[in-house]
C-alpha cells in the first residue's frame, strides 16, 4: 500500500525528468555557475580560479568599453526593435482590407524569417560592397553619396540594423495580422455611431485592443536585440572601432578571444539582469493594463 | 470608413504598391542568384548587370564540390532532426505533468521554468561550454543534441494546447484504466497535433540554422552544420571577395531548402504565430 502510494506521488515527477534533467545540466547550473565564475578571476587554462568578490564589477562599471558597449546594446535595441514594430503594424493595417492574393504578398514579406540569419548576412555583406554593390548603387541612381555601410563607424550599425529589420518586419506583421482580425467589429461600428473618424476609431480602439501583441513583439524583439550575434558576426565583427559591439559581443569576445572568464561573466550577469527585468516589467504593465480575455 | 490614399485607390493601386514592396522584400534573393551566375569579372561590373550577359549554372556545382556541404547539411539535419524528436518526447510529458497531474513540486517546477523563459540562452554559452567539457561532450553530436534537447519554449507551446484539452477526456480514459503515458501519447497528442506539428517544424527551423552555439562547441569542420560551413567557407575559400559568385552560389543552395519548406508548410508555420501569442498568454 505505502509502496504503491509512494510509486504513484513519483510518477509525475519522473514525468517531468526528461525535460527536468537537460535544463538543469544546460539551463538552472550554468546560470549559478555563471554568476560564481563572475566573482572569480579565471584564464581558461590554470587549474584554479581566484575568488575575487566584486572586482570584475567594479572594473567592469569603470570601463569605458563597457559603457560603450552598453550604448550600442541600447541603439540596436531601439533601432531594431522599433521599426519592426512600425512596419509590421504598418504593414497589417495594409493588409487588413480584403485584398485578393494578399497572401502570397505576406509569404514573400514573411519569407526572410525561416532563412538562416548567416546566409542572409553574406548575401548582404556582397549588396553592402563599397565599389560596385547593390546599396550604393541605388544610392548612386539616387543621386545621393555613396557610404561605407559596413566599413564606416558611423554607418555600420545602420548597416547590420537593416538586416536585422529586414529579417523580422514580415513576422511581426503576421502577428499584428491575427491581432487585428480579432479585433470585435462590433466595437469598431459602436464607434463609427459615436462620430469617430478613422485616425480615432485607430487610436481609441484598435490600438488598445491590440496592446497585448505590441507588448509581446516588444520584449521578444528586444530579448532578441540583445542577444544578436549571428549577423554582427558575419557583417562587421563588432567593428569597426567597436560602434557595432554590443554587449553580447563584448561577452564572446572576453571570453573565448581574451579568455578573461570573470569579466565575461560579469557581462553576462549584467545581460540576464537585464532580460529578466525587462520580463518583469511587461508581466506586470501585461497584468495592468490587460482587463480581457 | 477608414478612407486612407491607398484604400481610396482601390484594388489595382494596392496591388501596385504591395508588388513593389514584396519586389523590394524579396530582391536580396533575387540578388544572391543573379550573382552567383556571373563571372568573375562581371560580378565587379560597374554599373551591375541586372541579369548575366551568359548565366554560368555551373557556378552552383562549382561551388558544391569546394566545400563539403552535402556533410554540413547532412549535420544540419541530423541535429535538428534528433531535438525535434527529443523536444516532443519531453516538452509532452513535461506538459502533461504540469497540466493533468497532480504533485506537490508542481509550483517550484512551474516557477523554475518560467524563470528559464526570462533567461537569455546566449548568456549562458560560457558556464554551459564547460559543463560541456565537463562532460565530455564538446565536438560531439551528442553535444549538439543534448545540450539543446529541452525547449521551455516549447513546453509552454505544448501545455497550452493541453490546457485547452477538455478534461473528460482525460479522465475517460483514467476510468477506463489506461495509464498516463497511453493517455498522453494516444489520447492528448493526437488532438493537439497541431501545436506539435508548429513546435516541431519552428523547432526544426531555428536548429537548422543554428550558428552561434554550435560553432562555439564543435571545433571539428566535420560536425559544422550548415551556417558555419558556409561561413568558413565565406572566410576561408571566399577570402573575402576573391570568390563572390561561389559563395553567392553556396550562400543560393543552403537558403533554398528553407524557402522550399516555407512554401510546402506556409500554413503551419503562420499558424505558429497565433499558438506563440497564445502561450505567452498563459
Amino acid at each position: 500500500m505505502t509502496r504503491n502510494k509512494l510509486i504513484s506521488g513519483l510518477k509525475p515527477v519522473l514525468f517531468t525528468l526528461p525535460a527536468m534533467i537537460p535544463f538543469v545540466l544546460f539551463w538552472l547550473a550554468p546560470l549559478i555557475y555563471v554568476l560564481y565564475l563572475s566573482f572569480t578571476e579565471w584564464d581558461f587554462m590554470s587549474p584554479t580560479k581566484t575568488f575575487v568578490g566584486l572586482q570584475n564589477y567594479t572594473d567592469l562599471f569603470a570601463n569605458p568599453a563597457f559603457y560603450k558597449a552598453l550604448r550600442v546594446t541600447v541603439l540596436f535595441c531601439i533601432g531594431s526593435v522599433l521599426p519592426v514594430i512600425a512596419i509590421g503594424l504598418g504593414l497589417a493595417l495594409l493588409m487588413n482590407r480584403k485584398l485578393k492574393g494578399s497572401g502570397f504578398y505576406q509569404a514573400l514579406l514573411f519569407s526572410p524569417w525561416v532563412t538562416p540569419t548567416v546566409a542572409v548576412s553574406i548575401v548582404w555583406s556582397w549588396i553592402y560592397e563599397p565599389e560596385v554593390g547593390l546599396a550604393n548603387t541605388v544610392l548612386d541612381f539616387l543621386g545621393l553619396e555613396p557610404l561605407g555601410w559596413l566599413q564606416d563607424p558611423k554607418w555600420a550599425l545602420a548597416g547590420v540594423l537593416l538586416v536585422t529589420v529586414w529579417k523580422s518586419a514580415g513576422w511581426a506583421m503576421i502577428f499584428y495580422l491575427v491581432a487585428l482580425r480579432n479585433v470585435p467589429s462590433d466595437l469598431l461600428e459602436a464607434g463609427e455611431l459615436d462620430g469617430a473618424g478613422a485616425v480615432q476609431k485607430f487610436i481609441r480602439i484598435t490600438l488598445p485592443m491590440i496592446s497585448p501583441t505590441t507588448l509581446f513583439l516588444f520584449v521578444v524583439q528586444m530579448v532578441q536585440a540583445l542577444q544578436a550575434y549571428d549577423q554582427i558576426n558575419v557583417l562587421t565583427q563588432g567593428g569597426p572601432s567597436g560602434s557595432t559591439r554590443t554587449l553580447l559581443y563584448l561577452y564572446y569576445q572576453s571570453a573565448f578571444e581574451s579568455f578573461q572568464i570573470g569579466e565575461a561573466s560579469s557581462v553576462a550577469v549584467v545581460l540576464v539582469f537585464i532580460c529578466m527585468l525587462l520580463s518583469v516589467l511587461s508581466l506586470s504593465i501585461s497584468r495592468r493594463t490587460t482587463h480581457y480575455q | 470608413m477608414r478612407t486612407s490614399m491607398l484604400s481610396r485607390l482601390g484594388g489595382p493601386a494596392r496591388h501596385a504598391f504591395f508588388a513593389v514592396l514584396a519586389l523590394v522584400m524579396a530582391f536580396p534573393f533575387y540578388w544572391m542568384v543573379t550573382s552567383a551566375l556571373k563571372t568573375n569579372d562581371e560580378i565587379w561590373a560597374s554599373p551591375p548587370t541586372l541579369w548575366p550577359a551568359a548565366p554560368l549554372w555551373g557556378n552552383f556545382a562549382a561551388a558544391w564540390n569546394e566545400a563539403p556541404f552535402a556533410r554540413y547539411m547532412g549535420n544540419s539535419i541530423l541535429v535538428a532532426g534528433s531535438i525535434v524528436v527529443l523536444q516532443i518526447f519531453n516538452s509532452g510529458m513535461m506538459a502533461y505533468a504540469l497540466t493533468h497531474m497532480k504533485f506537490r513540486l508542481k509550483g517550484v517546477f512551474s516557477g523554475v521554468i518560467l524563470f528559464g523563459y526570462m533567461v537569455p540562452a546566449t548568456a549562458v554559452y560560457l558556464p554551459s561550454y564547460l559543463v560541456l567539457s565537463e562532460l565530455n561532450l564538446l565536438n560531439t553530436y551528442g553535444g549538439l543534441i543534448l545540450s539543446n534537447c529541452v525547449s521551455v519554449f516549447a513546453i509552454f507551446l505544448i501545455r497550452q494546447a493541453f490546457l485547452q484539452v477538455s478534461h473528460e477526456l482525460v479522465e475517460a480514459g483514467e476510468v477506463d484504466g489506461a495509464s498516463h503515458m497511453r493517455i498522453l501519447w494516444t489520447v492528448l497528442v493526437p488532438v493537439t497535433r497541431s501545436s506539435f506539428a508548429v513546435m516541431a517544424l519552428i523547432t526544426f527551423i531555428d536548429h537548422y540554422n543554428n550558428y552561434f552555439w554550435p560553432m562555439l562547441i564543435t571545433k571539428d569542420p566535420a560536425l559544422q552544420l550548415v551556417s558555419a560551413g558556409l561561413r568558413s567557407f565565406f572566410v576561408e575559400g571566399g577570402a573575402y571577395g576573391l570568390k563572390w559568385p561561389l559563395i553567392m552560389a553556396a550562400s543560393a543552395f543552403t537558403i533554398a531548402p528553407l524557402l522550399l519548406v516555407f512554401v510546402l508548410a506556409q500554413k503551419t508555420i503562420m499558424q505558429s504565430v497565433n499558438m506563440t501569442a497564445g502561450s505567452s498568454k498563459g
